[in-house]
């Protein structure tokens, strides 16, 4: 209990709290009792956790050998991104389990940071050279909550062997500003072609989970570009009309002759595996996609390019926990995970990096692990990825980077599980038996989203 | 209910409020003096003389005592009271950390912080307890308007003992590990003010009421702490301990007619009330938080935020330089980094709904359609929703096996809360740590109690009976002649009558391991815990099929109907509910089915459980509160439409909750088996299921071939997955480890000789495993791991299984004639050996790879990287092997 709030809060703040404390520190590392810092993160299904671990490691190396007494380990959560938000909300509110450094994905920092369970942090850990869509996922509130650790966006991976057998001219379509249109016009030809096991012309992931949302807010923004569903706090700022425009686009983008009927019911392994079989020409998929694909194409038969219209930002970030009794070696080894160095392995590993110099530096260049193909000495072909003359991936500073320069956000609000459960559920009745028409759904959606997101 | 009434007894209230402190001075001083304190004293000294349960001589009142005094004053009230003693405090109080206890500071307080933060001139709260226990009072009341008053519930739900507890009643200012504001000097504290109202209104107040009214009046207000939490008073009492504090405007003496009754417990009854009843339906009260229209909630809100704005600045001008100084200071202090809780509370609107609380709902993964539905409803329902619209709870449910449940509730709750061993760690492999576990069988809650360590971190608290019934059934394809009754028969009788008139019936149950229907299924096939018990082995080959069982109930109905001509000749072994839900699969034909009701295998009967983690308390009651909402509502109409809809019956009586909308081949009363699951009897089934075929033989291929070197790291690398793969072996299994790379002649190395190890060889061996600069050849290393197999397995029956770990780099030697190698041994043979394949990279095992194909030719499994892999694989040899012992 305070006499009066203001000096109360100084008093507070010195004191770290009113005459209690439940773990939070004014102090500097120094002052941290060395020890072990626990660092969450999901089990990673596309098989790339190699990488990080062997940066934690390196981290690891270079605290034994200046005998700090500090010492990283990765506590793996499940494999399911619902799963892993729930234990780090349930473990950091209840105290059930111990984090110091929480990796979580971009729609969850207002999440936690209003929920005080994450620090905020100096804004010197994102320096200029991250890049500006992506620095933007790591605030909440004015302040940085977390450091961008690999970034994710939408692409579309097409069968460039198809095209040209279509008789289509230019089959690179990221050498030019290729719209949905575009796209319609290309699917048309491939129908025509109609190449064995061909059935209709793209696929994507629009099963009940985030999936759809993530392919809804694409449609939506490249209808409406200036929509935004929540405002700068996270309220719901949304209106019928613009939702109407853009479940039309959903609803165009979607339609019976252009989308394979297996998307509604699919998610990432599905869609991909349909693609991959050639069942569509096209494939709205993640950078991840890049090197799971050239195992199963050639470069002749595949192409990637970014996503027509908006593509939405992923990926994921790394916090300090509120509770952590070591936050500030907690930051120092967010600083070292999120670095130009590690980035550029990050970005050799398949992920995509989140620093403009890991796509464009000639300088740098991964010394950790065995990221980078040269790695390893073998003869055999070590990994399936194109690369550049420099070790990059070959799409990455062309494609990659411009795409994440470009994408834009999902919805920020403190209460992004219940917005996105919401819009999955009311969208849901675009795919089902007798759709509502645009205005019908747009209202029902307005109105749902009103209730998950109260003033 | 018998409220104690001590008019006329020797009562004596003690209200300490301490307002003043010798030490405010950083850095070991409290944050302040608390004006607002000395208000507290007088109005309640006032409200309680007015009360007529108290005597003016009976109340004492302490100002800002030293630590001495206090004791003084304790002593002295604790040896005069014999009807009511009522403690009162008010002040500064601290905790050393979360969950820890609850120390009360006096006026000379001052605070030591370290590894072991210190607290001189404060009283721990479980001493001034164990000083009022002593007291021969009938009924002792603490009342505590403090920081972290909640905290004081964790000693009084542990105090024993237990006829003490009753005797004590505890209304706390706030929930748990929440510090709160001391409002304006000029006035009582908020919840102290409240308390004088409400003491002061006429007619008999007892505990009870005065607890739940504080409640709705603190609701109403929408305080928040300072961490920015909707602000809570809190209490606790046994069933049946309450007492009369206020009766103003009554008869001085208690009417005769009512007598005071010693404390007497109803069999059944619960014995604490952790939760607050319901406000009464006073005039005086509140009534309910309603959203008002929009526009008039802006106004309110803004005019609020204007208001609280001016405040704070006024406040702001009105302290010295240096007090302004100290200010700026901690806001820039906050803004770096530490703390900056206060500050967010203070300077926030609050009109947003802040994030909710987090409830983890691990259940069976038969049930995790149907409680997932349910938790979407109750998420949207007014039950989750508070007077500002805002919701009070989220929830996430997730399935997960059934035995690793178990197991991990049992054994692993340690690792479970802070895995320190990567092959060991249930919070990836099972999933997040529950705070409600709904199993589909009380039967599992005895199975894990009676097997749980002694150092168990995770405790399970049951909550009422079952939730819905739903009795395993033998679902029998219409076209299949029926042969006998349809009940009252054990399953070895009705299986024996159909395969008598039809010679070709097949018969599929779902994995024992993963999902309960499926293990109660099995205790009935087994005949476990009856005179007719039958060998496993020979009850598994009646549902022996080719290729891994379906993982859980629905999966085996959609299974089924894949392939017309089995479908129309395949019993099934499910929970009855599923001939309703389990339609809703890709193929839209199927069999029509008819449910047999065997009398000797137990029913479905989910079960909601609290799980409770040791330090898992930060947000104290607030969890018990929102799992106990939830377990209300699920009990309730809410709940039950969701259970009817899917083909449940009620725990009770039985009957379809949903009768009017009965499934086909369902009877509305099979009169099924009354008896629940017994837990001795699911465990023996589930140890004479995986020793059924005796001891297994596994062969692990582990490609260390220079590609893997990104893959080879940590958990999710080759090695790790492997590694924990190997809890499914028991000593009486045998196994090997080759690794795979090189070409020619030596197309593999045996890094563990076949032959029975513990863990930790096999283990030891793994970690010494390297990537080595070399290309594989999986063609030759998976045909000499067929010829070695098929050597081994020429003289039994017992399971075997190889698993190949690859990233697939090497293919390029698995295509045309050496895919058809390896295809046509893995076919061959007089029992095909299972090939798992374990492909490392996304799409690995998409239609028309190298590995779908050899995982299918041989009838095992085909695991990549968008499946869980290290579950997979782990499921896989556990299904082979014995398990460790």
């Amino acid at each position: 209990m305070a006499l009066r709030r203001l000096a109360a809060v100084a008093a507070l703040l010195l004191l770290t709290s009113c005459t209690g404390g439940t773990g939070d520190t004014g102090a500097s590392s120094a002052q941290e009792v060395p020890g072990e810092i626990v660092i969450a993160s999901g089990r990673d299904v596309t098989g790339k956790n190699g990488i990080r671990e062997q940066l934690i490691e390196a981290w690891n190396r270079a605290q034994d050998k200046a005998g700090t007494g500090y010492h990283a380990r990765l506590v793996e959560l499940s494999g399911s991104a619902d799963e892993q938000r729930s234990q780090l909300l349930g473990a950091l509110q209840s105290g059930s389990a111990s984090y110091d450094v929480v990796n979580l994905d971009v729609t969850w920092v207002p999440e936690f940071a209003a929920a005080h369970l994450v620090r905020p942090l100096p804004g010197s850990l994102i320096p200029g050279d991250v890049i500006d869509s992506v620095a933007s996922t790591a605030r909440w509130d004015g302040k940085v909550y977390a450091v961008p650790f690999n970034s994710d966006v939408g692409l579309l991976f097409y069968r460039r062997d198809w095209l040209r057998d279509a008789g289509v001219q230019e089959t690179d379509l990221s050498a030019k500003d290729t719209s949905w249109t575009d796209i319609d016009a290309l699917i048309g030809d491939v129908d025509d072609l109609a190449p064995k096991g061909y059935q209709k012309g793209w696929t994507t992931q629009l099963a009940g989970y985030e999936g759809r949302t993530v392919n809804a807010i694409e449609a939506f923004t490249t209808e409406v570009p200036e929509l935004r569903l929540t405002d700068a706090e996270g309220h719901y700022d949304g209106d019928v009309d613009k939702l109407a425009q853009g479940i039309a686009e959903l609803r165009r983008r979607t339609a019976s002759p252009y989308l394979l009927p297996a998307a509604v019911h699919s998610d990432e392994p599905a869609s991909m595996s349909d693609f991959a079989d050639g069942r569509t020409a096209f494939l709205r998929f993640w950078p991840y996609g890049y090197r799971s694909l050239f195992q199963t194409f050639t470069e002749k038969q595949l192409g990637v390019a970014p996503l027509p219209g908006a593509a939405v930002l992923g990926g994921q970030n790394l916090a300090v926990t509120a509770s952590s009794p070591r936050a500030h070696k907690a930051a120092e080894l967010i600083s070292y995970l999120t670095s130009a160095e590690s980035e550029r392995c990050l970005l050799d590993a398949g992920f995509a990096a989140t620093r403009t110099s890991a796509y464009r530096d000639p300088d740098l260049h991964c010394t950790t692990g065995t990221a980078a193909p040269s790695a390893s000495p073998t003869g055999e072909r070590t990994d399936p990825m194109p690369r550049d003359a420099d070790g990059r991936p070959k799409y990455a500073r062309g494609i990659l980077l411009p795409a994440l320069q470009k994408a834009v956000q999902r919805p920020r609000t403190p209460l992004y599980g219940a917005f996105t459960q919401t819009f999955i559920a009311q969208l849901g009745a675009l795919f089902g038996d007798s759709p509502p028409t645009d205005e019908k759904l747009a209202s029902a959606l307005d109105q749902a989203l009103r209730k998950a997101l109260p003033d | 209910m018998n409220r104690f009434d001590p008019r006329g007894k020797a009562n004596r209230a003690l209200l300490v409020g301490v307002g003043e402190y010798d030490h405010v001075d950083p850095p070991h001083g409290v944050p302040g003096p608390l004006p607002a304190v000395a208000h507290n004293l007088t109005g309640l000294q006032e409200a309680l003389r007015g009360g007529r349960v108290f005597g003016a001589d009976q109340i004492t009142a302490l100002a800002s005592p030293d630590l001495g005094t206090f004791h003084n004053a304790l002593r002295e009230a604790t040896h005069d009271a014999e009807g009511l003693l009522l403690v009162y405090f008010a002040g500064h109080a601290a905790v050393p950390s979360a969950a820890e206890p609850l120390f009360l500071q006096l006026r000379g307080a001052e605070i030591y912080r370290g590894e072991a933060s210190v607290f001189p001139g404060a009283e721990a709260f479980d001493t001034v307890l164990g000083m009022l226990a002593a007291s021969r009072a009938e009924r002792i009341v603490v009342i505590l308007d403090c920081c972290y008053a909640g905290n004081a519930s964790h000693v009084w739900e542990q105090w024993e003992p237990f006829e003490d507890r009753r005797r004590v009643l505890l209304l706390m200012s706030v929930q748990p590990n929440h510090r709160i504001d001391a409002g304006d000097d000029t006035t009582p504290t908020p919840f102290t003010a409240e308390l004088v109202r409400l003491l002061g209104r006429d007619g008999e107040v007892g505990f009870a009421r005065l607890a739940a009214d504080v409640r709705a009046r603190m609701e109403a207000l929408d305080l928040r702490t300072l961490r920015d939490r909707p602000w809570r008073p809190f209490s606790r009492m046994e069933a049946e301990a309450d007492v009369l504090l206020s009766a103003r405007g009554a008869p001085a003496q208690p009417p005769g007619s009512r007598p005071t009754l010693p404390i007497t417990l109803r069999p059944g009854a619960p014995t604490s009330s952790t939760d607050t009843p319901g406000p009464s339906d006073d005039q005086s009260r509140l009534p309910p938080a309603r959203r008002p229209p929009l526009p008039h909630r802006l106004r309110t809100a803004l005019a609020a935020l204007r208001a609280r704005t001016r405040r704070v600045l006024d406040r702001f001008k009105r302290l010295s330089r240096p007090a302004r100084a100290g200010v700026v200071l901690a806001l820039a202090l906050a803004v770096l980094g530490a703390g900056s809780v206060g500050v967010a509370a203070l300077l926030r609107g609050s009109a947003s709904c802040a994030p909710p609380l987090e409830l983890r709902v691990l259940t069976d993964p038969d049930l995790e359609p149907t409680v997932t539905a349910a938790a979407d409803a109750y998420l949207t329902s007014d039950a989750d929703t508070d007077g500002h619209g805002c919701r009070r709870s989220g929830i996430t449910v997730y399935g997960a096996g059934a035995a690793d449940a178990v197991t991990a509730l049992r054994r692993q709750t340690e690792d479970w809360r802070e895995p320190h061993d990567e092959d060991l760690n249930p919070q990836r492999d099972v999933g997040p740590q529950p705070d409600v576990w709904i199993p589909a069988t009380p039967a599992d809650v005895d199975r894990v109690k009676d097997g749980q360590d002694t150092a168990a971190v995770a405790h399970l608290v049951p909550a009422g009976g079952p939730l819905a019934y739903s009795p395993v059934v033998l679902a029998v394809p219409d076209s299949v002649p029926g042969a006998g009754p349809r009940t009252r028969r054990p399953l070895s009788a009705m299986l024996g009558a159909l395969t008598a008139r039809t010679a070709d019936l097949r018969v599929r149950r779902p994995d024992p391991e993963y999902a309960d229907a499926a293990l109660l299924a099995t205790t009935g096939l087994y005949g476990t815990g009856t005179a007719q018990a039958a060998d496993p082995g020979r009850a598994e080959r009646l549902v022996a099929q080719a290729g891994p069982p379906s993982r859980t109930a629905a999966d085996l109905l959609c299974a089924l109907p894949e392939d017309p001509s089995a479908d129309a000749a395949t019993a099934a072994l499910v929970p009855e509910f599923l001939l309703r839900t389990g339609v809703g699969c890709d193929r839209t034909t199927r069999e029509r089915r008819t449910a047999r009701y065997p009398d000797d295998v137990p029913a479905v009967e989910p079960t909601f459980v609290r799980v409770r983690w040791d330090h898992g308390d930060r947000d104290g009651a607030a969890r018990d509160e929102a799992a106990k909402a939830f377990r209300t509502w699920l009990a309730g109409p809410g709940g039950r439409a969701v259970f009817a809809r899917d083909g449940f019956r009620d725990a009770r009586h039985r009957a379809l909750l949903d009768g009017e909308n009965a499934a086909d081949g369902v009877l509305r009363a099979p009169s099924p088996r009354t008896e629940g699951a017994a837990s001795g009897a699911m465990d023996r089934a589930l140890e004479r299921y995986r020793g059924a075929g005796g001891p297994g033989r596994v062969l692990y291929l582990l490609d260390d071939s220079g590609s893997m070197g990104g893959l080879w790291d940590g958990p999710s690398g080759g090695p790790g997955l492997l590694r924990q793969s190997l809890g499914g072996l028991g000593s009486g299994d045998e196994f090997a480890v080759w690794t795979v790379s090189g070409l020619g002649e030596r197309p593999y190395t045996t890094l563990l000789r076949y032959g029975h190890h513990t863990r930790k060889e096999a283990e030891r061996a793994v970690r010494g495993a390297r990537v080595r600069d070399a290309e594989a050849d999986p063609h030759a290393a998976l045909a000499a791991a067929l010829d070695e197999m098929h050597r081994r397995g020429t003289d039994d029956n017992r399971p075997e299984l190889i698993v190949f770990i690859t990233d697939d780099e090497d293919d390029g030697r698995l295509t045309g004639a050496a895919l058809d190698d390896v295809l046509n041994k893995a076919r061959a043979g007089k029992g095909r050996v299972p090939v798992t394949m374990v492909s490392l990279v996304s799409g690995g095992c998409d239609r028309g790879r190298p590995d779908a194909a050899i995982s299918a030719a041989s009838g095992g499994r085909c695991l990549d990287a968008d499946d869980d892999l290290g579950t997979g694989l782990a499921d896989e040899v556990a299904r082979t092997g014995t398990g460790e012992d």
